[in-house]
């Protein structure tokens, strides 16, 4: 995997470096999977660095370091609920949603982190990565998460059943009502393979 | 044929995560089942379409942790309030040991002390056994006594204060005698003194009086006499020139009187003359 095993008995240990070196590989994966889950830059940061603050501060309770990963999603996942809950009576719209001068004024591939290849078709998938990550935010959260971390982060379903504590055959039901959700939310919006085969 | 996969199955199959024996199973049952191969297909597709998310970059930022030294039970809080109570007791309870500090608390009064105990002596009356009238009477008397002793107190203290009334009376009189005599005394010099001070101020202001008027009148008159005479050398003056005028108009008058004369004279002589002539003629 990412990192070896003896990187989280050491962390475990409590050398700092040991789990700074954790906090660097698994950062991005945790960001993004709570980007996916609030579609918000923000509240992705807050839940992934609480994520980060707790691993530091609990790892040396942590019994099997085969299991690190789905408890740091498990971490993950408890914060996510929690920002949710918090955000849940406050509307609010980030700032760059409202003026975004610079979305208006450059090209969506110019964002893109492949500049050489074909700027349309960076164009077209970018779009059709938005239209994906908010169909997925018409899902309830509990088949968004299971959908994230199936799809996104590439968790066994033994794994994900382990961090939301719930038995392996939940996981995919609510994985199938989750896949078969999105399916029929894209196909109002008429995104199927047909329509965007251009694109792909 | 009567196998059919149940959702979770088919969720394993699309993830690849059944083992050889059950992966050949939903197979078969797919291959003899166009419909469910059909919706497997189009969960493929979705899976497919949803390669194009693409992770977003992002810098882990410095995770700041608290310091995670064992901390020891006297660094917790609680510990340290227990402690500063313990504390203040034993100091408590140490200055009380130096000033022998003794509390006691008996008969429904609590004592505070410092040093020994001092027994506290209570007179216990020698004879108990006396009856109501007798301490009645014992009071009557000592009440007799006392009330004597005030009178005899009382008529003194009034003799004396009579007699200090009368003292003080008679020395006031004499004082107050010989301070009005003094005033007195006093008062009349002071009263000649300011009577022969207004005199002489009187004096000094008439004769002040006198000369400031003489002087203003003298002033007065020769001022008047002046304007006097300007008057009279005005009026003589007039007069003069009134005279002058008349005297010029009378010479006049002569001059005329004089011209017509002579022509009155003038005229009679030449008509005289003609007569004479016409006379002669006839």
């Amino acid at each position: 995997m990412m990192h070896s095993d003896t990187l989280i008995t050491r962390a475990k240990q409590g050398d700092k470096n040991a789990q700074g070196k954790l906090v660097q590989l698994w950062y991005k994966r945790i960001y993004n999977f709570s980007y996916k889950f609030f579609l918000d830059h923000d509240l992705a940061m807050e839940a992934a660095q609480k994520t980060f603050i707790s691993m530091c501060r609990n790892i040396e309770s942590l019994q099997d370091s085969t299991r690190f990963k789905s408890w740091l999603y498990k971490i993950a996942v408890n914060y996510c609920r929690e920002e949710a809950r918090k955000t849940k009576n406050t509307r609010w719209v980030p700032f760059e949603a409202v003026v975004n001068i610079e979305a208006e004024e450059s090209p969506r591939w110019e964002g893109s982190s492949v500049r050489n290849d074909n700027p349309e078709k960076q164009f077209q998938q970018a779009e059709l990565s938005d239209i994906l990550q908010k169909s997925l935010m018409e899902l309830s959260a509990e088949q968004r998460e299971v959908v994230i971390m199936k799809e996104f982060e590439g968790l066994k379903f033994r794994e994900i059943a382990e961090v939301l504590n719930i038995s392996e055959n939940t996981v995919k039901s609510r994985m199938y009502y989750g896949l078969d959700g999105l399916k029929k939310i894209l196909e109002r919006k008429n995104i199927t393979k047909e329509t965007i085969s251009y694109e792909l | 044929m009567s196998y059919k996969p149940d959702e979770s199955v088919l969720m394993a199959y699309l993830y690849d995560e059944l083992n050889a024996d059950e992966k050949l199973k939903v197979e078969e049952y797919l291959h003899s089942n166009p419909a469910a191969m059909k919706e497997l297909e189009q969960l493929k597709d979705l899976r497919k379409m949803m390669t194009v998310v693409e992770d977003k970059e992002v810098i882990a930022p410095p995770i700041v942790m608290e310091d995670s030294r064992p901390r020891f039970f006297w660094n917790d809080p609680f510990a340290k309030t227990i402690v500063g109570i313990a504390a203040s007791l034993l100091l408590l309870m140490v200055t009380g040991k130096l000033l022998d500090l003794n509390v006691n608390y008996s008969n429904r009064e609590l004592r505070l002390s410092f040093g020994a105990p001092v027994e506290i002596k209570t007179q216990v009356p020698m004879n108990a056994s006396l009856s109501a009238e007798e301490v009645q009477r014992m009071i009557n008397e000592s009440m007799q006594q006392n009330n004597q002793i005030v009178q005899a107190n009382w008529s003194e203290s009034q003799k004396k204060l009579d007699e200090s009334i009368s003292k003080n009376l008679a020395l006031n009189s004499a004082k107050i005698n010989n301070l009005v005599q003094q005033a007195s005394n006093a008062s009349q010099n002071q009263i000649r003194d300011y009577v022969a001070s207004l005199q002489n101020q009187n004096q000094q202001m008439v004769k002040d009086y006198f000369q400031l008027t003489t002087s203003e009148q003298q002033k007065y008159i020769e001022s008047l006499l002046v304007d006097f005479s300007k008057y009279l050398q005005q009026q003589r003056n007039n007069d003069l020139e009134a005279i002058q005028t008349r005297l010029v108009s009378v010479e006049q008058n002569t001059t005329v009187f004089k011209q017509e004369t002579e022509q009155i004279l003038a005229s009679i002589i030449s008509n005289g003359t003609v007569e004479n002539k016409n006379n002669r003629n006839y």
